[in-house]
């Protein structure tokens, strides 16, 4: 009885765990003020990304194309890559960052977005746009390469690249938070400011959460500015919350401005939270307040409540982003819960060395499968065609029929989330987030137990 | 001048022959928008691509398929799950998607191995299914794979299997619109005429067009299977991959959607002589006139004239009292490509609303011709907007709620005009009798949402009304309505249930008899 | 005076049929032309009392369209029961030469002179 790392055996993908790499540097882009990314390549592979962010978040955002079109797909199309920037300059005047982003389309006829951003800064923005300050930023992220994940860690690290300037120390904390939601933002930065640390946070999502105004459009944008971004290089240090989306960045910053940093871990969890609290500590010379102690105390008492009478040995499988994959496993290992399956999906070479995994194949004693360049067929043929029993699913949305159809009870995580409302809001992370988690995958046991009639009479009396 | 140039699209005037504002005493010959020309680059259009509207669009509905994109997985990602086309085949087309998974070495040695072994992959997973179409997307495109032989080499070993190719990669035309037009004529040039079907009736047809959003097809072939006529393929929603290559032996097309599937229906005119008639499947009466026409063409319509009886007589009185409620309110037609015109006239002639404006995203200038003939005066018609038009013109007209797709939609919540999905409704389905009535009880729920009024309110500046807990939606829409309207006991809300494609999919139809020898139509 | 009520009853009729039909808009010159002679051919036939050729698919789906036209036509002109067919045809000629020009001739619309679907 172990736990086994496989890689998935098809060739094909059967329902895709990820979309690939663009929609990684689109999620980077709109996380940054007085920003509109142009994605050069045909339309859909701006349109269906900002329809993934729209049912995610319940938001528009500002994101566009250099619309290929056949003439550009055979001679090349780098005339459209300075239209585009021309007429977003144009008609978005306080539009100061553009980040290219490449697609596979026009890295296969082997458009050379970094030739043309050299020769527009040379030349249109100097001729048409002196005086106004304006970033173009190339960043090369084809679809048959990794999977939106490593297509954010790119442009992550591209976008801090093009920034980081050294100047005077700033004595803040850059705090590179990964693939997450407002919620997060929220929590990570309630954490940061009871520690008493000035924190770059990157990147500033809080307000994706958009409100509803009675006068003015309020279209949701990111908050992460140019002073941020420069500023990264004066920082104390680098935390990277997730070693798959920002690692990149913070190791930059590391080589370059000897900004030290810390990749990891995930703060999913009480375990992993407290060795946040701790690298935050020790980066920052802060101490660790009651406050936190108190907080971290309402989380015990949340789990403590639910731990040996509802989670115990109960089945789990976890697939989503793989920071997040990972966090959630050892968080359910806490919970005494047992994650019989962890998908990870893309083909990250990464995975077989990292120590997280390894640290579960060496101390796990039950049957557990981690499957790598897995697909969401991967989880539903072990239900269907090979006896795998489960208690819960973990994952968004996209493996929604699952849980329907094989009537398994799923909390979503991850992204995207779109079959529930309001998830974005909330965190995962943090004390906060492992009440949250908790206490959502209790009440969708519960649910399950009272649609099912198995023993949904202990609720009674609890 | 009847051409609008937006403001906000100065810098980038060729945008003027892009809108227009149906004048006074003007007709069609006075000005046209332009239409289907290439996109300006970062002008942030809604436009997708080819690929979405060979694959997503028109592929993906039939029921029956494994619908595999050859390329890199976010193309087939993108568009799976992304649209609310149901089937009665316990909806395996919007449940599985399939991708070969290209990466960076297959871009560069080529990736037809690969798709060999998906294709054996796909139909082991599911050995239910014996039939695929394969996409291209733009990366497969570009490497030149031959899809077409690796298809043919298959079914060459496994005869049970049939497999379409369609090569509409992204880049294909200015939007979705090439796509829908590659995949019309490779469809006939393929599959039409390779499978002999069973003919159980004497009235036989295609319903083409239409893409079951929600259930529209199940209620449109419950009228038609009241009449006794067989629908021997729907392209493509609830469609059977079979059933589609038998389209060479109806009677008659029916054609909804004229800017998706306008081709194969010349096409089967033009090869098999199958005559073309266009419908409206929306508003009682393009509605009522499509079912005579079509009972009227094979002598069957005392038939047809009773379904219409039945039904009016059922949901007339609910859709009036609606239409009393929504008279003169303003909306923005703003769909993708052919709701514009199927609703445009009916909408306002049955539910007294002032259509605005209409749009196409990814419509041709036959479209607009049809639109703006349909909508009253002053509308301002758009071809191939983008946001900042969008923007501009609901300030501009200040509709009470717009009818488009899912994220534009976010952009009008936010300057609170609310918004109904024309792509894939809000509680469809909309066609029908029953779901012209449904579509008319969602617009009013959404302008007369007590949120909504609420929404308006700066609580900093404005005077809190403070004197009331509640306000109903009722409370709202009578308030200037006359006692005579407001107390009429002849109307009423609708009275249907929250999902209505269970009962139409568990109903049962009389026999009719057949006649002895072929009908001479 | 004659010809002012003429020109309001061709008015009417064309009204109708922009607003209600789609059989004027197929998407080349050649089909609208012909989809106007057969469609707006018939609808006089059926005005004028005259016997139509129902012999091929084609014929009838032209015919259910006209159908339609000619029963909106009676109830709502009702001086047409009064013309005479010469009169009738002439409205109907007069018809068919606006469609004619509004989808063809003055249409503005580009691809209907393509030469394939």
């Amino acid at each position: 009885m172990s736990c086994e790392v496989i890689e998935k055996e098809r060739a094909g993908v059967i329902n895709p765990i990820f979309t690939c790499q663009p929609a990684g540097a689109q999620f980077a882009s709109i996380g940054i003020k007085d920003c509109i990314g142009i994605v050069h390549g045909g339309q859909g592979c701006v349109m269906f990304v900002r329809l993934l962010f729209s049912q995610h978040f319940k938001e528009s955002f500002e994101l566009a194309s250099t619309s290929l079109h056949e003439d550009g797909a055979v001679f090349g199309a780098l005339n459209r890559v300075e239209e585009a920037v021309d007429v977003l300059l144009m008609r978005y005047p306080d539009v100061k960052v553009v980040p290219i982003i490449s697609t596979c389309s026009t890295e296969v006829i082997g458009d050379d977005i970094d030739g043309v951003v050299r020769k527009l800064n040379n030349g249109l923005l100097k001729e048409k746009y002196a005086g106004r300050e304006v970033h173009l930023i190339p960043i090369h992220t084809p679809s048959f390469v990794g999977s939106m994940v490593t297509g954010y860690d790119v442009a992550v690290r591209d976008i801090v690249t093009h920034f980081a300037k050294k100047g005077e120390p700033n004595g803040k904390l850059n705090l590179i938070t990964g693939w997450v939601n407002p919620g997060d933002v929220k929590a990570l930065k309630h954490l940061v400011k009871e520690m008493d640390i000035d924190a770059t946070v990157l990147f500033e999502i809080e307000n994706f959460d958009a409100p509803l105004m009675p006068s003015g459009n309020t279209v949701a944008h990111g908050d992460t500015t140019i002073e941020d971004l420069e500023g990264t290089a004066n920082a104390v240090g680098t935390i990277a919350l997730n070693r798959y989306e920002g690692a990149k960045a913070a190791k930059y910053l590391e080589s370059e401005f000897e900004v030290p940093a810390i990749i990891g871990p995930t703060p999913i969890g009480i375990r992993n939270t407290d060795t946040f609290l701790k690298n935050l500590s020790q980066m920052t010379g802060k101490p660790i307040p009651e406050s936190l102690v108190r907080e971290r105390g309402i989380a015990m008492d949340a789990l403590t409540d639910l731990v040996h009478m509802f989670f115990a040995d109960k089945k789990v499988a976890i697939y989503g982003n793989p920071d997040l994959v990972v966090g959630l496993a050892e968080f359910c290992l806490d919970l005494e819960m047992k994650p019989m399956l962890l998908l990870l999906g893309d083909d990250n070479v990464g995975y077989a060395k990292d120590e997280r995994i390894l640290a579960l194949k060496n101390n796990v004693n039950y049957n557990m499968e981690i499957v790598t360049n897995a697909d969401l067929w991967d989880l539903e043929n072990r239900i269907k065609n090979e006896g795998l029993e489960l208690d819960l699913i973990l994952g968004h949305s996209k493996g929604r029929f699952i849980s329907i159809d094989y009537n398994i009870p799923m909390v979503r995580v991850s992204f995207p989330v779109y079959d529930r409302a309001g998830y974005y809001r909330h965190p995962v992370v943090g004390y906060e987030g492992a009440i949250w988690l908790a206490e959502q995958m209790a009440n969708t046991l519960f649910d399950d137990m009272e649609r099912k009639k198995t023993k949904e009479w202990v609720l009674n009396m609890w | 001048m009847p051409y609008h140039l937006f403001k906000c699209s100065e810098c980038i005037p060729e945008r003027e022959k892009h809108a227009v504002i149906k004048g006074p005493g003007e007709d069609l010959t006075s000005a046209l928008p332009l239409g289907y020309l290439n996109t300006i680059p970062g002008s942030i259009s809604e436009r997708g691509c080819a690929y979405c509207g060979a694959k997503h669009v028109i592929g993906t509905p039939m029921k029956d398929v494994i619908h595999i994109s050859h390329g890199p997985v976010g193309c087939t990602y993108d568009t799976w799950q992304t649209k609310r086309y149901i089937s009665d085949n316990d909806n395996f087309q919007l449940k599985y998607t399939f991708a070969t998974d290209m990466k960076e070495k297959h871009i560069v040695f080529g990736a037809e191995a690969i798709l060999r072994k998906n294709i054996r992959e796909a139909f082991e997973a599911f050995p239910n299914i014996k039939r695929m179409t394969i996409y291209q997307t733009c990366a497969s495109a570009l490497i030149g794979d031959d899809i077409d032989a690796v298809a043919n080499e298959y079914m060459e070993e496994h005869p049970d299997v049939d497999i379409f190719v369609c090569n509409s990669p992204g880049f294909r035309g200015p939007s979705q619109s090439g796509g829908h037009h590659t995949i019309n004529i490779a469809w006939m040039n393929q599959k039409v005429g390779t499978v002999e079907p069973e003919i159980t009736s004497d009235y036989v047809i295609n319903y083409v067009g239409e893409y079951n959003i929600q259930g529209d097809q199940e209620v449109m072939q419950d009228y038609f299977k009241r009449m006794g006529i067989q629908i021997l393929s729907t392209f493509t929603g609830n469609g059977s991959y079979d059933g589609l290559r038998a389209m060479h032996r109806a009677h008659l097309n029916v054609l909804e959607c004229a800017r998706s599937a306008e081709y194969i229906c010349n096409e089967l005119r033009a090869r098999y002589n199958i005559p073309r008639l266009d419908i409206d499947g929306f508003g009682f009466e393009p509605l009522g006139n499509s079912l005579r026409k079509v009972g009227m063409f094979f002598g069957i319509e005392d038939r047809a004239q009773e379904i219409i009886d039945t039904e009016t007589a059922r949901w007339r009185p609910e859709l009036d009292w609606y239409a009393a409620r929504l008279k003169g309110k303003k909306v923005c037609l703003w769909p993708g490509g052919s709701k514009l015109w199927h609703w445009a006239h009916v909408i306002h002639e049955e539910m007294g609303v002032e259509v605005v404006s209409v749009y196409t995203k990814f419509g041709h200038q036959g479209d607009m011709e049809k639109g703006i003939s349909r909508c009253e005066e002053g509308a301002l018609a758009i071809d191939d907007p983008n946001e900042l038009e969008g923007l501009e013109a609901m300030e501009m007209l200040q509709p009470d709620v717009i009818f488009t797709g899912k994220r534009p939609g976010e952009v009008a919540k936010k300057i609170r005009v609310p918004y109904l999905n024309a792509h894939a409704y809000h509680n469809g389905p909309w066609k029908g009798f029953e779901g012209w009535v449904r579509f008319a009880r969602d617009i009013y729920d959404a302008i007369y949402s007590p949120v909504h009024q609420l929404s308006k309110l700066d609580i900093s500046k404005d005077e809190i009304p403070g004197n009331a807990g509640f306000v109903t939606k009722q409370m709202l829409s009578d308030a200037d309505l006359s006692d005579e309207i407001r107390n009429d006991p002849n109307l009423r809300e609708y009275t249907g249930k929250y999902s209505i494609i269970e009962d139409l999919q568990a109903k049962t139809y009389p026999e009719f008899p057949r006649s002895c020898h072929e009908v001479a139509v | 005076m004659a010809s002012v009520a003429t020109t309001d009853i061709v008015a009417y009729m064309e009204n109708y049929i922009m607003k209600n039909c789609l059989w004027q808009f197929h998407s080349r010159a050649w089909d609208r032309l012909r989809q106007n002679e057969k469609i707006i051919g018939i609808t006089s036939q059926l005005l004028c009392g005259e016997e139509v050729d129902l012999s091929t698919p084609e014929q009838k789906c032209y015919w259910i369209d006209s159908v339609i036209l000619a029963e909106n036509y009676k109830k709502n002109v009702p001086a047409l029961a009064d013309m005479s067919v010469e009169e009738i045809k002439d409205v109907m000629t007069q018809l068919k030469d606006r469609i004619d020009y509004l989808t063809v001739n003055g249409s503005l619309n580009l691809e209907l002179t393509d030469k394939h679907y």
